[in-house]
């Protein structure tokens, strides 16, 4: 079976100009923050934001180059959230070019479901966006898809 | 003490030194390099022989995967990301203090091939220090983006020369009666070899890496592919270091979700680290400390003044800000891991000289890492990048 027949195709997705304000505000009343796919715009896929990515903002830029030495202890450390260097103004000023992860795991939307299995498990994922032939996103498949997905077929629901 | 024994000494005393070292705002690599000096047949001797004599191999174990975490930087998105100003001012600092060194230990009588050793190992700077500096002081501003910079590629360069010029020190050393023309070709063999040994072993990692399900055989597939490349290059006579960073380098142009596998060696990387700074610490021999005295001196000061220097062109070159041009240099002080791993492995491989080498350069390294992080400091200061200062 296609990945495409199990997706959620109804995806809230942002643009790389939504700002850091409007973000928080779209997604205040969810009860986790999400993986939110980052697309231009022709829609073409070029990043996600997850929870990580509020923290990595207020880091100096730059940093992330550092991830590259392990000397650096960069990637070690768990962030002090309680001690951010927060202005009112990133509010406005950041936006989703400046903090998606442009690392991004996706699959085809034509690809088979066992095959978007064994990349969530081997990316330690519970969610990838789907893109079609243009890389454009169509749509997102987690686990909890796929999971329903065989549970309907053992007839559980 | 039994080797098992001796190893969770050293992994239990690392940790607290560690957490001793992040009270009193110091970088854990220098508080290992100190608990090994303690703990190493030097002072209490609680390392057993048996662990002492394996430091090449856990050196070698370690470097590997320091060079493969390193050798990522070679993408052309990094390059591209980082831009024209810190490649100049990386390249001409690490250039300017391995000349500067090589010039002065030339100078103070040491042979040529120890001058070498001791000036590509001056180019690395250690980052920890630095990333602390700035986040104790909240620094921020174009000065502390490019200082990053700089300090992220650097080492990459550093064990670029380092290995080139080992292997030079190799043929210099162990083969003097050829001639200039047979020693060149030789070095050269080694370094073109190690580039066909990392590349041909990355195009096949991730031509396999398709077959690889889950984190358990990705972490098993990619240390396996590091070691392997390692102990080929042993084999066969070339560099460990450069083999395994060309290996990152293609496996990070080639595959396009390359960083899963760095991501994945971070799981398990650094009690090897740790186990191999403590070790360093273990084998340095304190009694040569009173002969390095004016070489570790002459070393401390000539190795600042080329990274100085250095800068300044690369800053002038690409038409960087005079803070750059001024103060940059020293934020460039410390010191620490890389160098470290480079001294030891000069150790091994030359008996007659490696120990001088290594013992100087443990020793600079506690002083780097002491009166480096002031350095930092007064240089973010002067740039205007700590706020409310």
């Amino acid at each position: 079976m296609q990945v495409k027949a199990i997706m959620q195709s109804n995806v809230r997705s942002v643009k790389k100009g939504t700002t850091l304000g409007q973000l928080l505000v779209s997604f205040k009343d969810f009860h986790s923050f999400p993986v939110v796919p980052v697309v231009d715009s022709e829609q073409v896929l070029v990043g996600t934001v997850h929870i990580r990515s509020f923290f990595e903002i207020f880091q100096p830029h730059n940093q992330d180059l550092l991830m590259r030495n392990p000397l650096s202890m960069i990637s070690r450390e768990p962030t002090d959230i309680f001690n951010l260097d927060i202005e009112a103004e990133m509010g406005f000023l950041i936006i989703m070019a400046d903090i998606m992860d442009t690392k991004v795991v996706k699959i085809e939307q034509s690809a088979d479901l066992r095959k978007a299995y064994d990349l969530m498990q081997l990316h330690g994922k519970t969610a990838i966006p789907v893109v079609d032939d243009n890389k454009r996103l169509v749509g997102i498949v987690s686990i909890f898809d796929i999971v329903m997905k065989i549970f309907h077929e053992k007839g559980l629901i | 003490m039994n080797a098992l024994l001796g190893i969770s000494l050293i992994l239990l005393l690392g940790l607290l030194s560690g957490k001793i070292a992040e009270k009193v705002r110091t970088p854990a690599i220098t508080a290992y390099l100190i608990i090994g000096i303690l703990i190493g047949p030097f002072s209490l001797g609680f390392v057993p022989e048996s662990i002492i004599a394996a430091s090449g191999l856990i050196s070698n174990f370690a470097l590997s995967f320091i060079a493969f975490s390193i050798g990522q930087s070679f993408s052309r998105g990094l390059f591209h990301q980082i831009g024209k100003q810190v490649l100049w001012i990386s390249i001409l600092a690490a250039f300017g203090a391995g000349v500067f060194v090589v010039v002065a230990m030339r100078v103070m009588g040491l042979p040529l091939y120890v001058a070498l050793l001791f000036g590509s190992i001056a180019t690395a700077t250690a980052p920890a220090a630095l990333i602390m500096i700035i986040r104790q002081y909240k620094a921020k501003g174009r000065f502390t983006e490019i200082l990053m910079g700089v300090v992220a590629i650097d080492d990459a360069w550093g064990l670029i020369v380092f290995s080139v010029c080992l292997a030079f020190a190799r043929k210099i050393h162990f083969n003097h009666a050829d001639s200039v023309f047979q020693v060149m070709l030789s070095a050269f063999w080694e370094i073109g070899g190690s580039f066909v040994l990392g590349g041909i072993i990355g195009w096949m990692f991730s031509k396999f890496s398709r077959h690889i399900r889950n984190e358990r055989d990705l972490l098993i597939y990619t240390v396996g592919t590091i070691l392997f490349t390692a102990g080929l290059a042993i084999h066969f006579h070339l560099s460990v270091l450069l083999g395994c960073m060309v290996l990152s380098a293609t496996i990070v142009n080639v595959h396009k979700e390359s960083f899963r596998f760095f991501e994945v060696l971070q799981t398990v990387d650094w009690p090897v680290y740790l186990i191999f700074f403590v070790l360093a610490g273990a084998n340095l021999e304190i009694n040569l400390l009173v002969e390095i005295g004016a070489i570790g001196a002459v070393y401390v000061i000539v190795r600042i003044l080329g990274k100085c220097l250095g800068t300044y062109f690369g800053a002038v070159i690409s038409n960087a800000g005079s803070d750059v041009k001024r103060y940059m240099g020293i934020a460039q002080m410390p010191q620490a891991g890389v160098a470290l791993g480079m001294a030891l492995i000069a150790k091994s491989t030359f008996p007659e000289w490696g120990a001088m080498i290594f013992t100087t350069i443990a020793a600079t390294t506690i002083i780097y890492e002491i009166i480096g992080p002031i350095f930092v400091k007064i240089a973010l200061h002067k740039a205007n990048q700590i706020p409310g200062d």
